[in-house]
């Protein structure tokens, strides 16, 4: 009964799922703390006073453009990389502060690297039981874990005989079957091709939702981030600019840089008069998203291409569409010069058109000029 | 179907072919003189194996050392370690000799600790010779293998609770494991098929024998032949089947290895590196530095002698590269291009020519002109010499060639037949100039190896011509040290010239210093 219950919801996902709940009791999450720590490399400091809060059973992305020192943080929590200065607390032990220094062997974390990290001279099987070494029972576990990410019958196979997708599926499995309290994930799926990517990500967001371990991915996917963290951290120039929820991410960026970072936006410059900024598109509702807002002077504003909508008109024409289904990306360039984009589900213009810009009614964030 | 190819390994494959047939034909002598082959079998094999083992060890000891602990002044000494291979072990065993006869720089040293200068022969000189001036064969790969391990292996060991000696015993090493063994290969087939340095250090191994009876008891020196090739090629064999099953499948590096911090053990590490480094490259160089000058001051060495062997050496080594390209090409092209059971069979034929020693390669040309009806004029002759060398070393042409018939891709031939109808010109313009950077680096591997090959030389060359490597054997032989140091500097130097520009330039074990940064 509940097997073809379980068939009808999620065919290809039942029994994994199924099984990661008969093995939650096992692990045990704990809560991550980083407190102003800092990591140099090379002579540059990589990591600037980083400050992170992931609760018990939480999943935390921290998302960031390539070399922003993300991995370097993750790294550090892992014990693969020393730090200076601050503290890393996983549960109630210190692992690593300006006297202690946890080995990575003994901080009981989890870690997926971006190529899976597999060792190519050992089975699939060798290579789940390689942490197994004071399990009680490594050969059930292995089976177990196999199953978990749907490999049962890989077991023997070398990882050079696998997919992209299936040493990613081994590579999670390995890293969980010692029961971590703490996953790492080091840009994960970043080298899988884009359709097995998100295949790929669901399966392990599902597993990772089910074991209710807490999670630390690290990404510079912006997509990837929203669509598995519960909370997201965002990093830029080795600090972190701002930790919340994917909706506040987007809706109340800390800087414009971050609000560019994490969607499409039009920036703009206009008069504050307390409620409304002044943009190309009429007085707009507005809110502080980092710091307060000088009344009647200039701040800055992001307006997202879902909050325009065009009319027929002449105060712009369409210079490019792109078509993707779901909704129209209609690149706008406004007799002023200036640029805008705009997202609408209904695929109206075709490039040359003629058109006018207003804006939907929600508010906007916006920051000071300074 | 592929004729040309066919006749191209028969070439190579003839020597093996004509020792076998003689070595058959001895019939009842046959049981006679394979007996007497069994002590010299087991000391060729007791020497290739100890010092295989020693060179893997030592070998494997250093690329780690310089590539991934903390030692002070690591990238410098990487290329120093590699600089022994310069030295042809014969040139590197009587600089030894020298180093340690009366007025050598060794002796001399010993005398002032009041020390006698030991009896440099037998078993274990020989095999410390050989140890020092082979085990790069086991550093470059060793090295270059751990340069290109991803770090995230490691890490995964120990995030997965494997303490950092065990990381290495449990995942590192087996990663190294291929190229120690194709390393220790390489020096097993070297110590094997090796002359010159046994000659001079009086280990009577198999080529000693072969040597020795070539003229006296022909039986003998054919029986050792084959035995020496069944030997060289059981080894080939058993390795390659060992290698079939290795996955080649490696992660791909996304950040550069912390290096290891090694505390107080960095100064026995150090040491090592030192002593390596000491016996294997200053001391034979000092040696033959200080002949050499004491020769030059004295003015008793024979200049026109040097430069005409310094000329012939160059002449005959481009020469040898050129056609080793050439008879390889066809073959390579055949490999690359279509998937022929008649390529396979003649590369096998090919690779085959280099795990035959050049002594014996040597010794059956001899006899095969000097018994056949119309080759007989061949005889000691440059043709002869440079046939034997094509047959030793065009295995060496035949990797690079492949490279080279594969840097002009189908689309890149079928893009310029569209543009350009002028198949010569289609030639010049876009293939000969895809292909030349491979071609030259295999030909310049074949002429490396030439000028530093000693038994074919000695056997085949006519009457009179006199290379370097003849001139430093036979100087010694003749107790002229000075003369042995010129020759054998002049050797050095154009031998770690083209080593430098064909194989350290290009390796990552020199270009990749090893820095920590991000």
């Amino acid at each position: 009964m509940f097997g073809t219950l379980d068939t009808v919801l999620a065919p290809s996902h039942s029994s994994s799922v199924q099984n990661a709940l008969s093995v939650q009791r096992a692990l045990s999450p704990e809560r991550v703390l980083v407190n102003d720590v800092s990591v140099s490399l090379g002579g540059g400091t990589v990591v600037h006073n980083a400050q992170l809060d992931v609760d018990a059973g939480q999943v935390l992305a921290l998302l960031g453009p390539s070399g922003c020192g993300k991995t370097t943080l993750l790294r550090a929590i892992a014990g693969l990389q020393e730090h200076h200065g601050g503290s890393i607390t996983i549960g109630d032990e210190i692992v690593s502060d300006a006297r202690t220094f946890v080995a990575p062997e003994r901080r009981r974390v989890g870690m997926v690297f971006q190529d899976g990290g597999l060792f190519p001279h050992l089975t699939v099987e060798q290579n789940v039981g390689f942490g197994l070494r004071n399990h009680d029972n490594p050969t059930q576990r292995i089976n177990e874990m196999l199953e978990l990410v749907s490999m049962s019958e890989f077991g023997k196979r070398l990882p050079g005989t696998l997919s992209g997708g299936q040493r990613q599926r081994i590579a999670v499995a390995r890293a969980l079957a010692p029961e971590p309290s703490v996953l790492l994930l080091d840009e994960p799926f970043s080298a899988l091709d884009a359709g097995l990517r998100v295949q790929i990500r669901r399966e392990v967001k599902r597993l990772i939702a089910a074991l209710g371990i807490t999670t630390i991915v690290v990404t510079h996917d912006q997509e990837e981030a929203f669509a598995m963290g519960e909370h997201i951290a965002v990093m830029s120039n080795g600090a972190i600019e701002q930790v919340g929820t994917p909706a506040e991410l987007y809706t109340s960026p800390a800087s414009p840089w971050v609000a560019e970072f994490v969607g499409d936006g039009a920036r703009f410059v206009g008069h504050y008069d307390g409620a409304f900024v002044t943009t190309p598109f009429g007085k707009v509702p507005a809110h502080a998203a980092g710091s307060a807002l000088p009344v009647d002077e200039e701040v800055v504003v992001i307006v997202r291409p879902e909050q325009l909508i065009l009319h027929p008109g002449t105060a712009g024409a369409v210079v490019d569409v792109e078509y993707y289904g779901h909704d129209v990306r209609y690149d706008i360039v406004l007799t002023d010069g200036r640029r805008a984009t705009v997202r609408s589900v209904r695929a109206d213009f075709a490039a040359g058109d003629h058109v006018d810009v207003s804006f939907d009614g929600s508010s906007v964030p916006a920051w000071p000029t300074t | 179907m592929h004729v040309h190819v066919l006749v191209i390994g028969a070439l190579f494959a003839l020597p093996g072919l004509f020792v076998l047939l003689r070595t058959l034909q001895l019939g009842g002598e046959l049981g006679e003189t394979l007996r007497a082959s069994m002590a010299p079998l087991g000391r060729t094999t007791l020497l290739a194996t100890s010092v295989s083992i020693t060179a893997a060890v030592l070998g494997t000891s250093l690329a780690w050392i310089l590539v991934r602990s903390d030692v002070p002044g690591r990238s410098v000494w990487r290329v120093i370690v590699v600089l022994p291979l310069v030295l042809p072990t014969f040139v590197g065993a009587a600089a030894f000799l020298a180093a340690l006869t009366n007025g050598g720089v060794l002796a001399e040293a010993l005398a002032l600790v009041g020390a006698e200068a030991p009896r440099f022969r037998g078993f274990w000189p020989t095999w410390f010779v050989l140890t020092l001036f082979t085990y790069p064969y086991v550093f470059l790969p060793v090295s270059a293998r751990l340069l290109a391990l991803s770090p995230t292996l490691e890490e995964s060991a120990r995030v997965l609770g494997r303490s950092a000696l065990q990381t290495f015993r449990s995942v590192t090493l087996p990663q190294l494991s291929g190229a120690v063994g194709s390393g220790g290969l390489l020096v097993f087939l070297y110590t094997v098929s090796e002359f010159g340095a046994v000659q001079l250090l009086g280990y009577d191994t198999l080529t000693r024998v072969i040597f020795a009876s070539r003229v006296s008891n022909r039986a003998t020196s054919f029986t050792a032949s084959l035995v020496l090739v069944v030997l060289a090629t059981v080894v080939v064999v058993g390795e390659r089947s060992r290698r079939r099953n290795r996955p080649s499948d490696d992660p791909i590096r996304t950040h550069p290895t912390e290096p290891v911090a090694l505390g107080p053990w960095r100064f026995p590490a150090l040491a090592l590196v030192l002593t390596t480094a000491t016996f294997g490259l200053f001391v034979p160089i000092a040696s033959l530095t200080t002949w050499a000058i004491r020769g030059l001051t004295n003015n008793n060495v024979g200049f026109d002698g040097l430069a005409e062997a310094a000329i012939n050496t160059a002449s005959v080594g481009v020469a040898t590269a050129f056609i080793a390209v050439l008879v390889v090409l066809p073959l390579a092209t055949l490999l690359v291009r279509h998937r022929s059971r008649t390529g396979e069979i003649a590369s096998i034929a090919v690779v085959g020519g280099f795990a035959v020693p050049g002594l014996v390669i040597a010794l059956s040309l001899v006899f095969w002109t000097l018994n056949a009806p119309v080759v007989g004029a061949l005889y000691q002759t440059l043709p002869l010499l440079i046939a034997a060398y094509v047959i030793h070393f065009g295995s060496q042409a035949l990797g690079a060639a492949e490279d080279s018939v594969r840097a002009v891709p189908r689309d890149l031939r079928e893009s310029s037949r569209l543009l350009e109808p002028s198949p010569v010109r289609r030639m010049t313009t876009v293939d000969l100039p895809l292909m030349r950077p491979s071609l030259v680096s295999g030909g310049g591997l074949v002429l490396l190896s030439t000028i530093k090959e000693l038994p074919a030389t000695l056997l085949l060359a006519p009457t009179g011509f006199r290379t370097l490597a003849t001139e430093v054997w036979g100087s010694y032989e003749e107790g002229f040290y000075a003369e042995v140091g010129v020759s054998g500097l002049i050797l050095v130097v154009l031998s770690a010239a083209l080593t430098w520009i064909l194989v350290l330039r290009r390796t990552d074990v020199i270009r990749d210093s090893g820095s920590n940064g991000p």
